[in-house]
């Protein structure tokens, strides 16, 4: 007990406990920075991130979504609207109106997780600034995206 | 030649006083980027680094951004005060500057040179007088504010630096005993012809004085005029534009002020280290200016150092520490130098 | 001269509220006479909405309740629903919730330190704290796509199965945080600054605390060895070996060593988790549209800030026709006056910062 006290004594007359710490914010110092200058380095979001959702086509470019409406009712905040018809020749319906808002989307996966064709998907697009509210629109076409594009963001991680 | 003395005469106080005020000026920007910097790079960051080489134009993209905000004055202010302290927090940094020596005495062309605006046998007292002054700004900038939290912020703001000015002086007298004078040159000379730098005879003294400029510069972590997370801005809440940036650059001037002193008084101001032992010989090459600079860079960076690192003290303790252990300390200090320098 | 009592508005916009929470203080000389915690700025009408909304689509939303532990939230609720509707969960998808949720007090509390230090003056702390906690939120990325507002379980179970990426990513902040936490009581726990500010700061009796309703990591602080994880167990916690930190101070400095301590008691906690972890399947055979049979049910967890419990009425719809959250933070609010009458104002902020409030969860 006697020597704890004179230990203590002595670490606040020697400034021991605040030496320490300079000691510690100065190895940090020359540590290994963790930030990133973003614009020129950007870190690749994870497989199963969830980012700007995407309406998919299979192999053949046949788009995958049959306007079951199931997205639709899954969503807690009705992103969506739906209207479907089927083309002619067809057994399968299709969309003829596929509105997303972005800006009510919560991103919370219930609707790519009820999707019975794996049609609606995140993409992995993380960066949603837009210039404009009517950007915040995401239509029917808007909703495809082509080519490299298509590869670069696909989602590793659906089902 | 008539011609070239009375240029020389005329030139070279103009270029002095040009000098005396760019370099705290310099620092001040040299400071904020440093600071900036330095924390960044302790917390594991970057820090500011897009404008200009390394981020060293940050602080003029800064200023430029608070000398086009909008100027705001509260309507409930007290107008003229309002707009006065930030002149008097300004014009107090800055003035003491003029009695500090920026290095020692050179020769140009035949014409001896020294670089100080203002040479007095008790500059030292003029220094720590004249940046003392700027207690006044900040009182009168917290009252006239007419808001609470900078009303508080200021009432401490007054209560710390004026608690601190005791072991400050207590500590500059050792030095005064050392080097029989009170000017800021004799006591580098001093320091020259001693062969030995005073912060080494007196550590203790250094330490005291070192912590109470701290104190006196409203620095983490005796930063509770201006404690972020209670008083939000402590006593320049209320200021925008251009008067906030007045303080910020005051505050800064402050801050290499003190360092200075530190240095001039402990540290052997503008003399090379190590004059005696022979083989560090060529550290002299260096012009003194230059090792001025590098110590004050040194305290400098302990500022920023000891700001990354420790948490705030709260307002009591602060003011136990001073009168509690400080003033005693410094007394004791004084006194047992008072008896070493007449015993020897 | 005596100063007058005066008034001091501290938020809804102060720097160190902790979000829109507004203390209307009374301060005679810096000496807090009383404080009066005006709440609601970030009220978003939460439990009335979830009466609109089917079972499923609360889960996301408690997300936005306590924002540092979604997680947290999310096993909160699910749990309650599926004790309504005597849903066995797989004992795989058990063991991973555990782990995620321990995970997630893992970087509650990381934030909270780092906040806490912030709002005594020590900033360096809230950088090297956040960068352990930005390891755990790339867990939660890699695991189900989002950082902050996970979603990350389901009724029935958790909605992926934890592959070995993500093990091998729990793994190396199992290895790397305790590094970190030594750094951090290096730069705290003998400061003297520090103890200064919270040592003996903020104190309240174990029975004044009881008496408040005070919970989690604040009330073990006190003396009271109440955790719900080892008193009443839920999700497979009956399986783990972990100690419950108690200390017996009460004040502001114990509720950190508590806190610190919870951490590495996490961490014990997640290894073992994954290290047992049970073959089978992550999530339970649930109907796409749930409707739940009529009755109430009332649950309660221990979140990172105490005392979470959910209360579901349920009438045979898919909807439920009430849900009321107990969440911790609200109810921990009110000791608030009681701890911080008679310190000085600076330390309003430091008790204020030791509770671990979270605005999203006491407006709801």
């Amino acid at each position: 007990m006697r020597l704890k006290r004179t230990q203590a004594f002595l670490q606040k007359i020697f400034l021991l406990d605040i030496l320490q710490g300079l000691l510690v914010t100065l190895q940090h110092y020359f540590s290994r920075k963790v930030t990133v200058p973003y614009p020129e380095k950007v870190l690749a979001p994870a497989a199963r991130f969830r980012g700007i959702l995407r309406l998919f086509r299979d192999e053949k470019g046949e788009p995958l979504c049959i306007a079951c409406k199931a997205c639709q009712r899954a969503c807690p905040t009705k992103c969506f609207e739906i209207e479907g018809a089927r083309p002619e020749g067809s057994r399968l319906l299709r969309p003829t109106r596929y509105d997303w808002k972005l800006s009510r989307c919560t991103f919370c996966g219930l609707c790519v997780e009820v999707c019975p064709t794996a049609a609606i998907r995140f993409s992995r697009e993380f960066r949603m600034s837009l210039v404009g509210k009517d950007h915040l629109l995401f239509r029917l076409p808007d909703m495809y995206l082509e080519g490299e594009d298509l590869q670069q963001f696909l989602c590793g991680g659906c089902p | 030649m008539t011609a070239l003395t009375l240029l020389f005469d005329v030139l070279i106080p103009v270029i002095k006083i040009a000098a005396v005020i760019l370099f705290p000026m310099v620092m001040v920007i040299v400071l904020i980027w440093m600071e900036r910097r330095v924390v960044a790079f302790i917390q594991g960051r970057l820090g500011p680094n897009r404008v200009g080489f390394q981020g060293l134009l940050q602080p003029i993209a800064d200023a430029t951004k608070l000398f086009f905000k909008e100027d705001i004055i509260p309507r409930e202010a007290d107008r003229l005060l309002f707009n006065l302290s930030p002149v008097l927090v300004m014009i107090s940094s800055l003035l003491a500057f003029a009695f500090v020596p920026l290095g020692g005495p050179f020769d140009v062309m035949g014409y001896t040179i020294d670089p100080w605006i203002a040479r007095s046998p008790v500059g030292l007292l003029l220094v720590l007088g004249l940046s003392a002054i700027g207690v006044f700004g900040i009182i009168f900038g917290g009252w006239a504010s007419n808001s609470k939290y900078p009303l508080m912020g200021a009432l401490r703001s007054v209560v710390q630096v004026l608690s601190y000015e005791i072991p400050l002086g207590l500590t500059v007298l050792t030095v005064v005993f050392f080097s029989r004078s009170m000017d800021l040159v004799a006591i580098v000379n001093n320091q020259k012809d001693a062969k030995v730098w005073f912060g080494f005879l007196l550590p203790f003294s250094f330490l005291i004085f070192w912590i109470s400029g701290i104190a006196e510069t409203n620095r983490a972590p005796f930063d509770l005029p201006e404690a972020e997370s209670e008083l939000v801005a402590g006593y320049h809440t209320e200021y925008s534009g251009m008067k906030f940036a007045f303080f910020y650059i005051a505050e800064y001037a402050h801050m290499v002020l003190v360092s200075s002193l530190v240095v001039l008084l402990f540290f052997g101001g503008w003399l090379p280290p190590f004059p005696n032992v022979r083989a560090l010989a060529f550290l002299g090459v260096l012009p003194g200016f230059v090792w001025y600079l590098i110590k004050i860079m040194f305290f400098l960076y302990l500022y920023i150092w000891i700001r990354g690192t420790l948490p705030r003290y709260r307002f009591d303790a602060l003011i136990k520490l001073v009168w509690k252990w400080l003033v005693p300390l410094a007394l004791l200090n004084f006194v047992i130098v008072a008896v070493a320098w007449y015993l020897l | 001269m005596a100063f007058k009592e005066i008034e001091l508005n501290m938020g809804p916009q102060h720097p160190s509220t902790h979000g829109v929470l507004r203390l209307k203080l009374r301060v005679d000389n810096e000496v807090v006479t009383s404080v009066e915690p005006v709440i609601g700025y970030l009220h978003r009408g939460m439990e009335k909405l979830w009466e609109s909304q089917t079972y499923a689509q609360i889960v996301p939303m408690t997300d936005r309740l306590d924002y540092l532990a979604a997680l947290s939230n999310n096993l909160g609720y699910v749990l309650a629903v599926e004790k309504l509707m005597g849903l066995e969960v797989p004992k795989r998808a058990q063991y991973i919730r555990v782990a995620l949720v321990e995970l997630q007090r893992l970087a509650s509390h990381l934030a909270w330190v780092g906040f806490m230090a912030n709002d005594i003056g020590a900033m360096s702390v809230l950088l090297y704290a956040f960068e352990d906690r930005e390891a755990v939120l790339d867990i939660f990325e890699a695991y189900c796509g989002a950082r902050l507002t996970v979603h990350g379980i389901r009724i029935g179970g958790v909605p992926f199965d934890l592959d070995e990426t993500v093990a091998g990513m729990i793994r190396r902040v199992l290895d790397e945080t305790p590094k970190k936490l030594a750094d951090i009581e290096k730069l705290l726990n003998d400061n003297r600054i520090w103890l200064h500010r919270t040592r003996g700061v903020g104190v309240i009796s174990a029975v004044d605390a009881v008496d408040l309703g005070l919970t989690g990591p604040a009330l073990r602080a006190t003396g009271v060895p109440w955790d719900i994880r080892r008193d009443l167990p839920y999700s497979s916690y009956e399986d783990f070996e972990f100690d419950v930190p108690v200390r017996t101070g009460g004040d502001v400095y114990d509720r950190y060593l508590v806190r610190l301590e919870e951490i590495r008691q996490s961490l014990r906690i997640v290894r073992q988790a994954l290290d047992r972890l049970p073959p089978g399947p992550h999530l339970a055979k649930v109907p796409r549209l749930l409707k739940v049979p009529p009755g109430e049910v009332f649950h309660t967890i221990e979140a990172p800030k105490g005392e979470l419990g959910f209360y579901i009425r349920a009438n045979g719809t898919e909807r439920p026709e009430r849900v009321k959250m107990k969440s911790p933070s609200f109810i921990n609010l009110q000791s608030l006056e009681r701890m911080s009458k008679g310190y000085l104002f600076s330390d309003v902020v430091g008790i204020l910062g030791s509770l671990d409030i979270v605005l999203g969860e006491i407006d709801k």
